[in-house]
């Protein structure tokens, strides 16, 4: 920040207005939610047990974490790294095929075009009717719970990726043309970095998709380490309605991280020469 | 000053740097767009190719340099020696300006530390060297238009095709750039082929100015311009200048009226 030339109460308040104008709305909206929250909480009927006072359905804010200590917060800790795991595993895969793909299908028309309708076919299918199929061939584990978050995430990479290798304009291709280049040098040095910002971009979306994914994954495939999904299942059985909301809130984090955490890397990778809105 | 015939087309100078005979193109939607056009561009000679708006002038250029297949007729290219400075810069907007430099080389296969070196020298002599590590954002259009100039430079072409490199600038840097390709064409010894909207730059830079007729493109009118160089900017303001423009502009008028 500039100092000199201006005086510091000058250049303080403009810090503050730009402060004020960046939090105001975020402000506002958080407010509003919290509002609703407690008018919920405290507007249902039949919320509190009316022996004990607990929340059954929904707890007011400042009591979501009045059960969480000992065992509970140490298994929803543990539920979280899991859950983190399934997410990274299933992402760094449907990264990796969604990239390849990607790349195969941009390379002639007739590709994609055989693809395409089997692709639109998994991302639409409920997952709910191949859970039967996939206790079969990978059982009811940590790999079947992989295999959903994959199959959940990989679409906004795969979509992203050859919307970005077909968009590389003309007489850059011109360019390589000329140079007598082949596919490998034009896919290298051209399409994959002019691909570079769509490919961030929906490696962002599935980044929080892959989090759904392994929550998702919980619900069917039980076997092994509970991750947030099967926690979230276990309190809801227990009617502890603190914790399971603590746990839906872990989730949200989780999904929160990946996605800033793709944000950053995006901002860092691309950020400097990226010309178009790269927003946070 | 004299205005030859289509008929006529002499090269000044030794073998022709490149020959086109008869070319013909017409699109698949059957739009015809180039009909019958020959021209000998002679070895380090500067032509200049003016005509009206959609003829086909693009599309002459995209001939000459083989990424376009005319429908028939012959022609001869130095093959892997031609430089394209296309009308907006093209650069790679995720490579520096010097990068974008090196790019013609390493898709040649140059080793790093030599492309590097001739890409920096190249950048230098179109007054970027200070500019080496910027990205294409952080340049004005002018700017960019030399790092595009120097990228095709570096490769030290034969011939250099240029579509309307500098419409995008302003009068002034168009001048200034005018006189920078003028010096490299001085130094680098290569034949050019500039096509352009401005007549002025036309007669400025060029021996020859051809004049295109609307499409079907054909060569309607050669003008030999009878300036030496060096060329000095204050020729723009000579009689004889103005002779030039004025013959050049009525047969776009002639042209045009048609
Ligand atoms: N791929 C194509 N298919 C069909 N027609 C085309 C194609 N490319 C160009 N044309 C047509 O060919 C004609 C000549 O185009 P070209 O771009 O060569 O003109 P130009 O003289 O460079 O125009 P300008 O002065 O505006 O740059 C235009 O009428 C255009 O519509
Ligand atoms: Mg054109």
């Amino acid at each position: 920040m500039l100092w000199n030339n201006r005086s510091a109460s000058q250049t303080a308040a403009e810090y503050m207005k730009s402060i004020i104008r960046r939090y105001f709305g975020p402000g506002v909206v958080l407010i509003v939610f919290l509002a609703g929250w407690y008018a919920l909480a405290y507007g249902l009927e039949n919320n509190f047990s009316p022996a004990s006072g607990t929340p059954m359905i929904i707890p007011p804010p400042h009591r979501l974490f009045e059960d969480i200590y000992g065992i509970t917060r140490t298994k929803i800790l543990i539920a979280f790294w899991i859950s983190l795991k399934t997410s990274l595993v299933g992402l760094t895969l449907a990264t990796s095929i969604g990239l390849v793909l990607g790349i195969v299908m941009a390379q002639a028309r007739w590709l994609e075009r055989a693809l395409w309708p089997y692709l639109i076919a998994l991302q639409v299918t409920p997952i709910i009717a191949i859970v039967p199929l996939m206790i079969k061939l990978v059982g009811s584990n940590f790999a079947a719970r992989v295999l959903v978050t994959v199959i959940i995430s990989i679409f906004p990479i795969i979509s992203n990726t050859l919307f970005g290798l077909h968009s590389t304009p003309k007489n850059m291709h011109d360019l390589f043309t000329l140079q007598r280049s082949g596919p490998l040098a034009r896919l290298l040095k051209l399409q994959l970095p002019a691909a570079s910002p769509a490919i961030f971009g929906g490696l962002r979306i599935s980044a929080g998709l892959a989090v759904i994914g392994a929550i998702v994954g919980d619900f069917f495939f039980a076997k092994g380490d509970p991750g947030l999904g099967k926690l979230i299942t276990q309190f809801f059985l227990n009617s502890q309605a603190g914790p399971m909301f603590v746990t839906a809130l872990a989730a949200t984090l989780l999904g929160l991280m990946l996605f800033i955490l793709f944000g950053l890397l995006n901002k860092r990778i691309v950020g400097r020469w990226y010309e178009g809105a790269i927003s946070q | 000053m004299n205005s030859t015939t289509p008929e006529h087309h002499a090269h000044r100078s030794g073998t022709p740097s490149i020959s086109a005979d008869g070319i013909c193109l017409s699109f698949p939607d059957s739009t015809e767009v180039l009909r019958n056009i020959s021209i000998e561009i002679g070895d380090h000679e500067f032509v200049s190719v003016v005509g009206p708006s959609g003829c086909g002038k693009s599309t002459l250029l995209r001939v000459l340099s083989g990424l376009q297949k005319p429908t028939s007729g012959q022609l001869n290219t130095p093959s892997n020696d031609v430089g394209f400075v296309f009308q907006d810069p093209t650069l790679l907007p995720w490579r520096t300006a010097l990068r974008n430099v090196e790019t013609l080389l390493e898709l040649r296969g140059v080793n790093a530390t030599d492309r590097r070196e001739l890409a920096f020298n190249a950048l230098s002599s179109v007054g970027l060297a200070d500019s080496a590590n910027k990205y294409p954002r952080q340049l004005s259009g002018g700017m960019k238009m030399r790092v595009s100039l120097a990228r095709s430079l570096v490769t030290q072409p034969k011939l250099f095709l240029f579509d309307e490199p500098f419409a995008a600038v302003d009068e002034f840097a168009r001048e200034q750039l005018n006189d920078d390709l003028l010096a490299l064409f001085a130094s680098a010894k290569f034949s050019a082929v500039f096509v352009t909207h401005s007549i002025s730059e036309a007669v400025y830079l060029s021996q020859r100015v051809i004049i295109m007729s609307a499409r079907p493109a054909s060569i309607a009118h050669i003008i030999e311009i009878p300036f030496d160089y060096p060329r000095s900017p204050e020729i723009r303001y000579q009689p004889d200048f103005a002779k030039c423009c004025g013959t050049i502009a009525r047969h776009l008028r002639q042209l045009q009226n048609i």
